[in-house]
């Protein structure tokens, strides 16, 4: 077992294999436009041509579906990485989270003038999408503000049952507001598919949240969000202003969930209360998260890619027992690995300990005993 | 004894549900005192420092730092005044160096968000190397916290405490399970801070050797109600004081 994790984490953890993966992820779409390409050129040539063009077409594996399933991964990244931020860092174990999500969603259907409802001012009205997207991260931000300055009061399992019940009750809300949101019906966002679009924009907003999320750990602001972690009291009378820490990483957190939320639902084309926000969408970012492992940097990441392609699998073979299969992970995950895929590499990458943060401004190698985040 | 005083408090009372922890109890600190707060177990000593630094809310009456109402204030912000303190139970991070602990505790004084944005700055380290010489526990500066003495991990903490430059230092039990030696090393630093940087402190204590060494003032405390208030010496003789501690 151990010389295959030691391959393994030489194959993850390289600069040089991870530079490449980013490079096959930007170009990936290329093959897709080739795939396009030769369509049109077997319409308007001779019937040898065509043919080879056929060979061509069906020799290219990336369709339509492989950028959608790509995208799908690319948001499950963010929301897991994003979710990591307040529940890793802080400590403060969000079951509500994709509250934000819908939020976003229904923010940037709003905006781009998806709803029926008359009054509704023209001035926040069919807006293109690049705005509505960022109306919709900001919705979901101050809307994070709001809640965040009530909910962060609380503690542990308090915070999390407010949460949960924070996102029942935004789900009911907005289906019985037919004016605004459409209530059981839904809201149709103008209908807009360009697959290469959304792959490269998640994929954009993927390595931003992964590169934001690194460097915040690197930062005294960082070291301050673990120290609260650690022992939220003796934070504050060290002189961290932890109410501000909270509200500021939930802002970002719920920010950049809600972006996505407004991508995902132009993408989507079509949103309403129940697939908006989702209740299976929290408990995916609590799974991804505690399987690559909790309060580092890239166990979201690897547990969402890992989660994604298994339940790939898993659903196409065992289609009635998937969801069963879902659950017994989630129960598997945490009694044997708590601490996350993470732990079984030597050293726990990109943890955020404290140790781990303090030798970083120090330049200086961990110790193997302290991997534990 | 002149001027005003740095930190008062007026009637501070504390309840914790039926058990009043705390009756308006008066005391004044003055720039650059050393001052001890004496008491039996229970007394509420603890509970005067946490609610001096906002840990614990004031049920009633007020309390003054640098001539502001603190009152109503949150605990970072007292921090941000200059107000720091050391814990009867230690609160360092074990697994982590003595200089490592020393950084984590850095200036936060009124440092905003934005100026968090960064890893920690070379300053810090070379100030945390300095405190930590001063304190002579700079051979342990590669030690793990959780392998220290208690009396090392006591002057650690008196470190962490000073490390954000503060004006006035509440020190509880500064000298509980540690060595008469080390002992005698905390009386001398604290009396150096004292004298060559003005700085203030106010400490609990059980041990009358190490007031009497180094306070110039002492208040006792006995069920939450301030008993005595004198130099070291008048309140030793003080006969309520004294059955307070051995009993008529």
């Amino acid at each position: 077992m151990k010389p295959l994790i030691a391959l393994i984490e030489a194959l993850i953890f390289n600069r040089r294999v991870l530079a490449l993966l980013l490079l096959a992820f930007v170009l990936l779409p290329g093959m897709f436009f080739a795939r396009e390409a030769c369509k049109e050129l077997a319409a308007f040539s001779s019937p040898q041509q065509a043919a080879t063009c056929t060979w061509l077409i069906e020799a290219n594996p990336v369709t339509n579906t492989t950028l959608l399933s790509f995208t799908q991964m690319f948001i499950l990244i963010i929301l897991a990485s994003n979710w990591n931020l307040t529940a890793g860092f802080t400590g403060y174990i969000d079951f509500g989270h994709a509250v934000f999500f819908g939020i976003g969603a229904f923010a940037t259907a709003v905006l781009m003038g998806a709803s029926r409802w008359e009054a509704w001012p023209a001035l926040l009205s069919d807006w293109s999408f690049w705005p509505a997207m960022v109306g919709g991260g900001i919705a979901a931000a101050g809307f994070a503000v709001l809640i965040g300055s009530a909910t962060l009061r609380l503690k542990g399992p308090y915070f999390s049952i407010a949460m949960l019940g924070t996102l029942v009750a935004m789900r009911e809300l907005v289906r019985v507001n037919r004016d605004l949101f459409g209530g059981g019906l839904g809201l149709n966002l103008p209908v807009y598919l360009n697959r290469p679009l959304f792959y490269y924009l998640s994929l954009g907003i993927a390595v931003f949240v992964i590169s934001f999320v690194w460097w915040i750990r690197r930062t005294e602001f960082g070291a301050s969000l673990v120290a609260i972690r650690e022992d939220e009291i003796g934070a504050e009378m060290r002189g961290i202003n932890t109410t501000l820490h909270k509200i500021t990483v939930f802002f970002l957190s719920a920010f950049l969930t809600g972006v996505v939320g407004g991508m995902w639902a132009y993408q989507n084309t079509y949103i309403d209360a129940d697939i908006a926000f989702q209740q299976s969408r929290t408990i995916d970012m609590v799974m991804m998260s505690m399987l690559g492992g909790l309060g580092t940097v890239a166990g979201p990441v690897l547990g969402s890619a890992v989660i994604y392609w298994l339940r790939d699998v898993v659903w196409s073979n065992f289609l009635f027992v998937h969801q069963i299969f879902e659950g017994l992970l989630l129960i598997t995950i945490v009694l044997f690995v708590p601490e996350g895929m993470m732990s079984f590499f030597g050293v726990n990458r990109e943890g955020t300990s404290l140790t781990r943060i303090v030798r970083g401004w120090l330049k200086r190698p961990t110790v193997e005993e302290d991997s534990t985040p | 004894m002149n001027g005003s005083p740095l930190l008062e408090g007026r009637e501070v009372t504390k309840h914790f549900g039926g058990l009043t922890a705390l009756l308006d109890v008066d005391f004044a600190v003055y720039p650059g005192e050393i001052v001890g707060l004496i008491g039996p177990n229970g007394s509420g000593k603890t509970t005067l420092f946490d609610c001096l630094t906002r840990v614990q809310k004031i049920d009633d009456g007020q309390v003054f730092f640098k001539g502001q109402d603190i009152t109503r204030k949150k605990p970072y912000q007292v921090a941000h005044m200059g107000l720091s303190r050391t814990f009867q139970v230690f609160r360092v991070y074990n697994r982590l160096t003595t200089l490592e602990n020393m950084l984590l505790s850095r200036q936060w004084h009124g440092e905003t968000l934005w100026r968090q944005l960064r890893p920690s700055q070379p300053e810090t380290e070379q100030r945390a190397r300095e405190l930590l010489e001063f304190l002579t526990i700079d051979h342990l500066i590669e030690e793990q916290a959780g392998n220290l003495s208690g009396g090392q991990q006591r002057l650690l903490e008196l470190g962490m405490a000073l490390m954000p430059d503060p004006d006035l230092v509440l020190l509880d039990e500064a000298a509980s399970g540690v060595n008469p030696v080390l002992i005698e090393t905390i009386v001398e630093r604290i009396r150096t801070l004292s004298n060559e940087q003005g700085k203030t402190f106010l400490l609990i204590e059980h041990n009358m050797g190490f007031i009497g060494d180094l306070c110039s003032r002492v208040f006792v405390l006995n069920f939450g109600q301030k008993l005595a208030e004198g130099t070291p010496d008048e309140v030793m003789n003080n006969e309520a004081v004294i059955e307070a501690y051995f009993g008529s």
